[in-house]
């Protein structure tokens, strides 16, 4: 909780202004921050589902936009949306920076 | 009246330093953890996740990555993981 | 807030978005099914009318590469069990 980030140094290729740093590491400061980025959403069957994170629940439901379905490395499905019903769901990580 | 620790002060303590992640499946995970909840849901960095398969040991890298608490069987704070037997 | 500007604020608004829709519902046990949604609830109970459901039969048997036999079959109307939802996708929203 000790937020001891320095200022940032100015750099040349300056991108947009990252939202202030403020994760405490918890689940919900997590998920605050992966909201409308990339996802890689793996079920516990092993099935991935990539795409854009639209929202999630305390379910874990989650709706992702732009989805691709991978099993085994390969693209199987896609989905402009999809709901994933939070039970089947081992872990969601972020697959950009956040 | 014997100093009692729960379980889960054991993990806060834990915060900040390698953990591993035993599953209940052939599952698990390494990474440094960043926090976690009352359903001990783990959000963790800097991951790898182990699948033994019967071709092996099948490693995956994974960003900061929020760990669904259900599936969890056991916590191991400050092992490198199976690496390190 | 909502970076996409899609109006969804939860999961289930995107199941509520598709009521009177063609959906794709993925299940447990490599079953697939596509229907008109016409109900569904917190536990994603589906009322689906319109139905085909596509079963994956993987032969180990006879076919040890891993040849996937394909059924399907037709239903006027069909109540899902939410358990056994794995994923719900509408149909793209243009």
């Amino acid at each position: 909780m000790d937020e001891t980030t320095p200022p940032p140094p100015p750099e040349e290729h300056s991108p947009p202004p990252p939202p202030p740093q403020s994760h405490t590491g918890s689940p919900t400061d997590f998920l605050k921050g992966v909201v409308g980025k990339r996802v890689i959403v793996r079920l516990t069957s092993g099935v991935d589902y990539q795409g854009i994170l639209s929202c999630l629940d305390g379910y874990m439901n989650i709706a992702l936009e732009q989805t691709e379905e991978h099993v085994n490395g390969a693209i199987t499905n896609r989905y402009g949306d999809a709901f994933i019903r939070g039970n089947n769901v081992l872990y969601i990580s972020a697959a950009e920076t956040i | 009246m014997a100093s009692q620790i729960l379980p889960l002060e054991l993990i806060d303590r834990c915060i900040g330093s390698r953990i591993w992640v035993i599953m209940k499946s052939d599952r698990e995970f390494t990474g440094t953890l960043l926090g976690f909840d009352d359903f001990v849901n783990m959000v963790l960095e800097d991951v790898t996740e182990y699948e033994m398969t019967p071709q092996g040991k099948k490693r995956t890298k994974l960003a900061q990555t929020l760990l669904n608490g259900n599936n969890i069987c056991m916590l191991i704070p400050g092992s490198a993981g199976p690496e390190e037997i | 807030m909502d970076p996409s500007a899609t109006g969804i604020q939860e999961p289930f608004d995107l199941i509520r978005l598709s009521l009177s829709e063609r959906v794709f519902v993925k299940l447990r046990g490599d079953r697939e099914v596509t229907g008109i949604l016409h109900a569904y609830d917190g536990h994603m109970n589906l009322i689906l009318s319109d139905v085909e459901e596509t079963i994956m039969i993987v032969d180990t048997e006879n076919a040890p590469d891993g040849t996937v036999n394909v059924a399907k079959r037709k239903m006027e109307m069909l109540f899902v069990r939410g358990d056994g939802v794995i994923l719900v996708s509408p149909p793209s929203r243009a």
